[in-house]
């Protein structure tokens, strides 16, 4: 149930980044709603469980901070979704 | 331009009795959804024009380089993920779409399309050198977005028609950023409906509601 709800978070920042990439067409995205999004799939403590989970996310808050493309942001949390997923099966 | 109509029960059997009509393969072809029920689906498929086909298809050509290389990178990258797929280079779109063809490619879309988008975003980070800033390109697997736009707009022009007869605003189910704007962009011109959304990610929804006068 947890990794469920860790999913469903990254799932969600993924949304936010897809929103800015496909200029949704109503709304404004910003980098700050962004990064609220991402920190709040880190609070989870079971990202914390899960190898490279946190240092994927990790490295989508700081790509969007540094500024880089939406698409690399949301690369960036397809691996740390994936990295999820694969530590569930894993264990 | 030939073009032919095609009935079936899914979009798959319609395209095909249409592409045994023109006797062309799905490459060839651009498809067009007419009427997609839940008994009968309607398409028309359009043989795309050879002269711009060969242009894409040649790669000596300059001004099809940049869309030949973002190709061959997208080409490499699914030989590399062990999937056997044909790359074309959607002609006339802007920006930039190829498209995904080949057999069972339903693991390269996903659960609502989440891997197609996963694809894309790989795609554009390996492609970003070779564009300009802000150029992206569109992946698409054997029409999916484009599928899932039209059934979108549809959605909101019956939306808009109910509002219309009723004055009642609309919610409609929640959906992608993508679907949401081919939505706002499917009723921009119309007078007397407009859409906003609401909610969050990713349970943003559309709402469909009657445009007020300025006077009132």
């Amino acid at each position: 149930m947890q990794g469920r709800s860790a999913a469903e978070r990254i799932r969600k920042a993924i949304a936010v980044v897809n929103a800015v990439v496909d200029g949704a067409g109503d709304e404004e995205i910003t980098p700050t709603e962004i990064a609220e999004a991402i920190r709040d799939c880190l609070e989870l403590p079971e990202t914390a469980n899960v190898p490279n989970v946190r240092k994927f996310l990790g490295e989508a808050l700081d790509a969007t901070s540094d500024g880089m493309p939406a698409d690399f942001v949301a690369m960036t949390l397809y691996a740390a979704l994936g990295a999820l997923q694969e530590g569930h099966l894993l264990n | 331009m030939r073009s032919a109509e095609g009935r079936g029960r899914t979009l798959d059997e319609a395209v095909d009795a249409a592409l045994i009509e023109l006797g062309e393969t799905r490459r060839n072809v651009d498809v067009k959804v007419l009427r997609e029920g839940t008994d009968e689906t309607l398409v028309e498929v359009t043989v795309i024009d050879p002269a711009a086909a060969s242009s894409v298809a040649a790669p000596s050509q300059a001004a099809n380089g940049k869309a030949e290389t973002v190709r061959n990178l997208l080409e490499g990258l699914l030989k590399h993920m062990g999937v056997r797929a044909q790359v074309m280079v959607r002609t006339g779109s802007d920006p930039l779409t190829l498209d995904v063809s080949g057999r069972d490619l339903g693991a390269l879309i996903g659960w609502r399309g989440e891997t197609l988008r996963a694809l894309q975003s790989v795609t554009n980070v390996m492609v970003g050198k070779h564009l300009a800033e802000g150029e992206r390109v569109i992946v698409d697997v054997e029409r999916y977005r484009q599928r899932r736009e039209h059934t979108v707009r549809e959605i909101a022009l019956r939306a808009a028609r109910q509002v219309k007869m009723t004055g009642d605003a609309i919610t409609l189910d929640a959906m992608q950023a993508f679907e949401r704007r081919a939505i706002h962009l499917a009723l921009e011109g119309d007078p007397d409906v407009t859409s906003s959304s609401i909610g969050e990610e990713p349970d943003r929804r559309v709402v469909v509601g009657p445009r007020k006068a300025a006077s009132e």
